[in-house]
């Protein structure tokens, strides 16, 4: 079968096209990789730049002969020379062994493990049911900018997002969870699940029974982000020739919106999911924290409070490597969603 | 592109869909077995249970690890100890050992275990396994994380027969009947291979103490059952629950609604939020902590080289009694504790330990005195200057000091405004320095960066601990290795007295050498006690029947060293349909209307965005 100039030259174009996409993939993962190396370099660095020796923090307290101090010392590897102390941590982190946790006497990365269900339950809940009602009511606001629904929608939202988490946590679980006067207590003050909770099908209701009120917190301190790049977005669509052009064919006002203005307004606010979802596996601390989510949040304000260096450093570096990943992620997803950066 | 927006709702709603899944795959498998244990059981509405809130969870199973209160009190109720304090006295009684003799060298303990005492699977206790277990601790470093230093002092332990537990150790040690060392069953632990990183979550859990834990869900709560073995017979109750909150406020909410009914060790504003609910008994009796401020009195390394920045007036004794006549600690326990502990008036050991307590009387009490301190540092040559600042004797360096608080604690920052404003009256500027709590740690213990600090330390039945952070010993090494020292004292009177009450094992002229110790530090005044924190908790009296404290008279219920009060723990009886059934009901009603709310809304949408397609299609 012959092919015409036209086709072959598709063709290359096709293949150039992708081999551009196929670059710019590896120059944003070189990026990536060269950030995780630098994350672990920090990490080492700063947590020695707290003060206080982590060997007298965790005896504190505690009866200890200055023996006792050096053999804990030489356990943790604190009597040896930084730079052999890097090396170690250098090498142990890329065997992805995150050291032992003090206070656990257990891997890290295992206590990671039993952590991560309960955080991406809890975050990947909220920031999708965020994600919907932000972009739902940015979109509804945006179309009718100025109206009543605007006004109201992007006043509470921006009022929530003001509010600080921790303050807003407590307040609905004094309110729905403990109760007050005559409003019942409708929601666990506590956890994932209970001493009793039921086996099958109904541990799923139970579990959701506990994610109420932690997700609602979570939802209504961030789902603010979500409506206003989706109305900002939304509403610099509006003016545009398109969009007059698919009202001039006579469209209704609902697929206007939503085949036209929707779709291109939505670009910012799937990066800014996608930047986002980095930050989910730090969960949420304050909200695991006021709701005793044994989630990561949790965790990392428990090594704090130890302190329990090994498990601070192991959190801290998955934290930061999740969000290099989901903005490498969100890099590459946008090229494919949006051509403009691609010719860019 | 409407697709892109369609895709990314499904797309997220698949992905918590699939995260809850992931996230419950292993717990219901979990659920299961546990369903299959109840089920065995009586019917649930039956049981007794009693649900105690904990604001931690556990560090570990593993009573050779663990170390946190929660963990170290669960493991009081599973495992019997050798000794355990008296109920009435708090004096070392008898728990799986029945009695003991010392030989005339003081070196040689003979212990007899107690006869008909069994382990939870049905085996005996036996002297081996209180062998095996202190020999487990002494010759593994894995096994010497919780214990280590208790042993320390030992040199052989060995059983002579199954019921005779012979230890020998190399100088005499008073303290021996305060062994903080839970006995394991030999039988179930000489396979364990590395005591050091095992976590012991093997359940139903074999133990000798009240309590069976039967089950351990990692930071949501450990399910603990009456031992029906145990050698005083099984508990009243059939369930304990402990359940952590690691919100302090949560857990007031948890306990007002009944999601537990009880906890305990609770901060004032806390306790205080439990005022006027008619479920709620409120629990306020004396405490087992000590709340003192540590003067810097010159200090130095444990080889004599003086180290850090202290004022050098603090060196003087007479400063420091001064300092102790400017504290009305009648004011400071209630403005800063709103009347939630009472003033010291002597030792850093709280009078709940009434056999140790002593306290300054007559002529010998500093009492709150102004003009009395003023009078003391006139007549040691402290004159004051024009800006009614004090200087030293030998003219120069000014009385400014620095007061060492920790970040975040309102308590102590009101502390601070009272003893800034005293301190002012008697020529002595001082100013706040707020550190937080590693830096305190490190500057206040090892760096001697002080001047004036707050501290305190909880008391066990045995008070030779917070004695010896008293010591010379204690201070730190000279590379500046800090040795748990509270006040970078040393003098020889106090030593002497120290050395003399290790080896005294005469208990009323041990107590009579400890009190002389508490003496030497009220008159020395390296550091001065201000109050005794209440132990302050609160239980649901329409859950809990009765529960004894230790000691019996205005003791402790959670967090002392014995398992009395849990062991005394009695339910109310609930014959009428009981109020918690009711929560269940409603939990089960609010689950089903927000699951009918969700499901008519998703099908609202679902049916409207057919109808708009139907309408593209025409």
């Amino acid at each position: 079968m012959l092919t015409s100039p036209q086709q072959v030259r598709d063709g290359a174009e096709e293949g150039g096209a992708r081999r551009a996409v196929a670059r710019y993939a590896l120059v944003k993962l070189g990026g990536a990789l060269l950030s995780i190396g630098l994350v672990i370099v920090a990490t080492f660095f700063l947590f020695r730049l707290i003060p206080g020796d982590p060997a007298i923090a965790y005896t504190r307290d505690v009866p200890v002969t200055p023996e006792q101090l050096a053999l804990l010392r030489r356990q943790l590897g604190l009597d040896r020379p930084l730079g052999a102390q890097f090396l170690d941590f250098v090498g142990r982190t890329l065997r992805l062994d995150l050291g032992t946790s003090y206070e656990y006497r257990r891997p890290v990365a295992e206590l990671i493990g039993d952590r991560v269900g309960p955080t991406l339950l809890l975050v990947g809940t909220g920031l999708a049911v965020a994600v919907g009602l932000g972009m739902w009511q940015g979109t509804r606001a945006a179309w009718h900018h100025g109206g009543r629904f605007d006004r109201l929608s992007t006043g509470t939202a921006l009022t929530l997002w003001s509010v600080p988490t921790f303050w807003l946590g407590l307040l609905l679980l004094m309110v729905l969870a403990a109760g007050i006067g005559p409003i019942p207590g409708l929601f666990p003050t506590r956890g994932m699940e209970d001493v009793d909770a039921p086996g099958g099908p109904l541990y799923l209701l139970h579990v959701a029974h506990h994610l109420v009120l932690p997700c609602l917190t979570l939802v209504a301190v961030v789902y603010a982000q979500y409506l206003l790049v989706m109305r900002s977005s939304l509403l610099e669509e509006i003016g545009q020739d398109y969009v007059t052009t698919a009202r001039a064919k006579g469209l209704r006002d609902d697929d206007v919106r939503r085949r036209h203005a929707v779709p291109n307004a939505l670009l910012p606010t799937v990066t800014l999911v996608f930047m986002q979802i980095g930050f989910v596996v730090g969960g949420a601390v304050s909200v695991e924290f006021v709701y005793s989510w044994p989630g990561l949040g949790l965790l990392f304000v428990e090594a704090i409070r130890g302190p329990d260096y090994a498990v601070m450093q192991g959190t801290f570096m998955l934290v930061c490597v999740a969000v290099i990943v989901m903005n490498t992620l969100a890099d590459v997803v946008y090229h494919v969603l949006d051509p403009r950066v691609r010719s860019a | 592109m409407v697709r892109t927006g369609t895709r990314l709702a499904a797309l997220s709603l698949a992905l918590s869909m699939a995260t809850l899944l992931v996230a419950h795959a292993s717990p219901s498998a979990a659920r299961t077995s546990q369903t299959s244990q109840t089920a065995q059981g009586a019917p649930q509405a039956e049981k007794r249970i009693v649900r105690l809130g904990a604001t931690q969870s556990m560090d570990s199973m593993n009573p050779f690890l663990a170390v946190r209160v929660v963990s170290t009190s669960i493991h009081r109720w599973m495992y019997g100890f050798l000794t355990v304090p008296d109920s009435k006295t708090l004096k070392p009684g008898p728990d799986l050992a029945e009695s003991w003799e010392t030989s005339p060298d003081k070196l040689t303990w003979t212990f007899t275990m107690r006869a008909g005492a069994t382990w939870s699977d049905g085996k005996p206790v036996t002297a081996q396994d209180a062998a095996w277990t202190f020999n487990k601790i002494m010759t593994d470093d894995g096994a010497k994380t919780a214990n280590g230093p208790a042993v320390e002092n030992f040199d052989t332990v060995t059983a002579s027969d199954d019921r005779t537990l012979v230890i020998k150790t190399k100088k005499p040690q008073a303290s021996m009947l305060e062994l903080p060392i839970p006995i394991m069953p030999k039988h179930v632990w000489e396979s364990v291979p590395d005591i050091g990183t095992y976590e012991n979550e093997v359940y139903p859990a074999v133990g000798s103490g009240p309590y069976i834990a039967v089950e351990h869900k990692k930071n949501a709560y450990v399910r603990l059952k009456a031992n029906p073995s145990y050698w005083r017979g099984a508990p009243a109750i059939d369930e304990l629950h402990v359940i952590f909150y690691e919100n302090p406020e949560a857990a007031i909410a948890g306990l007002k609604k009944g999601d537990i009914d009880w906890i305990g060790r609770l901060q004032g504003p806390q306790f205080e939020a439990l005022a006027g609910d008619a479920n709620i008994t409120q629990w306020n009796t004396q405490g087992r902590r000590a709340a003192y401020l540590q003067f810097n009195p010159g200090a130095a390394t444990a080889d004599g080289e003086p180290i850090g920045d202290g004022h050098p007036a603090l060196k003087d004794v007479r400063v420091r009694q001064a300092i102790h006549h400017a504290i009305d600690k009648k004011t400071l326990v209630e403005q800063a504790q709103n009347g939630l502990a009472v003033p010291a008036d002597g030792s850093i050991i709280p009078p709940m330990y009434q056999e140790f307590f002593w306290k300054a009387e007559g002529e010998a009490a500093v009492t709150f005195d102004l003009a009395e301190a003023n009078r003391i540092l006139d007549e040691a040559g402290y004159a004051k200057g024009a800006d009614g600042i004090r200087t030293m004797p030998e003219g120069g360096r000014k009385l400014e000091m620095r007061f060492s608080i920790h970040t975040d604690e309102p308590v102590e920052d009101k502390i601070a405004q009272y003893l800034t404003g005293w301190l002012k009256d008697i020529g002595i500027q001082l100013t706040t320095r707020r550190l937080d709590s590693n830096k305190f740690t490190e500057e206040t213990g090892s760096t001697a960066l002080y001047d004036i600090a707050i501290s305190g330390w909880s008391v066990n039945p045995d008070p030779e601990e917070i004695l010896a952070t008293h010591l010379c010993s204690r201070r730190p090494t000279a590379s500046g290795e800090g040795g748990g020292t509270e006040s970078f004292f040393c003098d020889k009177e106090f030593e002497r007295l120290y050395q003399e009450q290790l080896v005294e094992l005469d208990r009323p002229a041990r107590v009579k050498l400890i009190k002389q110790m508490q003496e030497r530090l009220y008159t020395e005044a390296p550091v001065v006690a201000i109050y005794y924190p209440n132990n302050l908790e609160g239980y649901r009296k329409d859950r809990i029947a009765s529960i004894t404290p230790i000691p019996e008279d205005n003791g402790i219920l959670y967090g002392g060293s014995s398992y009395w009060p849990v062991y005394t723990l009695r339910a109310v009886e609930r014959a009428a349909a009981p109020a918690g059934s009711g929560s269940g009901i409603g939990t089960a009603v609010v689950v089903g209307v927000v699951v009918v709310l969700v499901l008519g809304a998703g099908g609202f949408l679902l049916m409207r965005r057919r109808r708009v397609s139907a309408d593209d299609r025409e």
